[in-house]
């Protein structure tokens, strides 16, 4: 997480408006999803992988590591989709074996349909890495604000990220302090340690609320979080990429 | 000098405490002044801030703003959190906006500037505190020098004519504090009132024109440097630690 969020503020696609980072992610994902072809997945995965290192600048490995990683929880779901189990014996499938009296088989059609799942969810997942490597979340708080969502809610995302990082601190100090005095020794040990550490660090995180309530108020906040309007640059090539990232989607759903 | 805050025979207790935080304190603060409030753990440095800035309402006693007693109502709060700032022990505790820049205009905004107005204030504000190219950088990825520099930016952006320092210094290291208590000698040259709580006594000696001793949630003295190390709990001290 420390990662994606250190990315998303070292890209060249920071200052560019979130609208239009959102606006291709989102975009993407939808065309994965109506067009509904693997060979449209699989473009869009190198589309979202080619813009964020070429355009935005981040490394190659690190786009294809976050892929891979999700893409193994993907794989799983797919097996699961892909994998039939009955008490019949299957009469047209590609491969079957008995388990005592169940009979595992793997179908033509499940088969399809488990890659179609997983290419569709991966392209989705492509979009969205972009989306997150290339725009810190002031930026799509920022966004939310100007699409008129809840200030509740927003207020609430904008106070959550913040204490994500302090409460991390707090984790890896406690962690050290207890490290240090064998906490962790063998698994009962552990258990404990790792069960006071989540008891301490919801009560941090309440009195860090509170402290934080009171310095809000010192500096006259009434019930609302009112921010600064962040500026952003427009990328009029980004628009032109993002028609013909549609068009070869279109492309691929026509031809393959 | 007519003194800009006026405390006068303070009581607080906090709810479900048998003792009282603050029991009966009194000080008055005084244009362009740097002062160092000194005193043990729990002797109520820290709620008397609270006091000053209106976060609290004593359960007796009246606090002064210009002559005039805090009413403690919404225009007469806003008034007393423009004109009195308070920066906290844990600048963590008081950033809160994931942007440096948007957290220094937060003060501004509540003020009531426009967008424009409150940005103008925030660069300001930074450039005073020497972080002026920091204002696009994320909060949590700052160093602890670099967060207190901004929670300070993000109480001066109001422009307080005094700025109340919970013992914001007190982590940080020798050359950073050396430069913060720096730009609070400029603050203080341009007018403001500058009040440290602080633990330690080479900063209370050196620094400061008035040394502020509390004890039991009493304000024991309120003396130059030299007059209070002479006498009281800040003589046996001085004598010991040879500071």
């Amino acid at each position: 997480m420390q990662i994606i969020d250190r990315y998303s503020y070292c890209n060249r696609l920071r200052t560019v408006d979130p609208a239009q980072k959102a606006g291709l992610a989102i975009l993407t994902l939808a065309l994965c999803l109506v067009l509904d072809r693997p060979a449209v997945g699989l473009l869009a995965v190198l589309w979202m992988w080619a813009l964020a290192c070429w355009r935005a600048g981040l490394p190659a490995p690190l786009f294809g590591r976050l892929l891979l990683a999700e893409g193994f929880f993907l794989l799983l779901a797919a097996f699961g989709v892909a994998l039939t189990i009955g008490n019949v014996a299957p009469v047209a499938s590609l491969w079957r074996a008995a388990v005592g009296p169940w009979w595992l088989s793997f179908s033509r059609a499940s088969v399809e349909s488990s890659v179609a799942l997983a290419t569709r969810a991966l392209g989705c997942t492509a979009a969205l890495n972009f989306l997150a490597l290339t725009t810190p979340l002031t930026d799509l708080t920022d966004l939310l604000r100007r699409m008129r969502v809840p200030s509740l809610l927003v207020e609430l995302m904008t106070l959550i990220y913040r204490f994500v990082f302090t409460l991390l601190e707090s984790l890896i100090r406690i962690r050290s302090a207890q490290e240090c005095r064998l906490g962790y020794s063998g698994f009962r040990r552990g258990t404990a340690s790792a069960a006071i550490l989540a008891g301490h660090l919801f009560w941090d995180a309440y009195l860090r609320g509170k402290r934080m309530q009171v310095a809000l108020d010192s500096r006259g906040y009434s019930g609302e979080l009112r921010l600064l309007p962040l500026t952003y640059r427009g990328d009029s090539e980004l628009i032109w990429l993002g028609a013909g990232l549609c068009a070869t989607l279109l492309l691929a759903r026509v031809l393959v | 000098m007519r003194p800009i805050l006026e405390l006068e025979e303070l009581y607080y207790r906090y709810p479900g405490q048998e003792s009282p935080a603050l029991d009966g304190a009194s000080l008055q603060l005084a244009p362009g002044l740097k002062v160092a409030v000194v005193g043990r753990n729990g002797s109520g440095k820290s709620t008397l801030f609270l006091h000053c800035n209106g976060i609290l309402r004593p359960d007796a006693g009246t606090v002064k703003l210009d002559g005039r007693i805090v009413t403690y109502g919404r225009a007469a709060l806003c008034e007393l959190r423009r004109r009195v700032g308070i920066v906290f022990q844990n600048p963590d505790d008081q950033l809160f906006s994931a942007s440096v820049a948007q957290d220094i205009a937060f003060g501004p905004l509540n003020l009531g500037m426009s967008d424009s107005e409150a940005g103008r204030k925030a660069r300001e504000a930074a450039e005073t505190c020497g972080i002026a190219d920091l204002l696009e950088r994320p909060t949590h990825a700052l160093s602890m020098g670099q967060k207190t520099r901004a929670a300070i930016a993000g109480v001066l952006a109001m422009e307080p004519t005094l700025l109340l320092v919970d013992e914001a210094t007190g982590s940080l290291d020798p050359w950073v504090r050396r430069d913060i208590l720096a730009l609070f000698g400029r603050l203080t040259k341009a007018g403001k009132t500058v009040v440290v709580a602080t633990h330690d006594m080479n900063t209370a000696r050196r620094w400061a024109d008035l040394v502020v001793v509390m004890d039991g949630g009493r304000v024991i003295a309120a003396e130059p440097p030299e007059r209070a190390f002479a006498q009281g709990i800040l003589r046996d001290l001085a004598n010991q630690m040879e500071f």
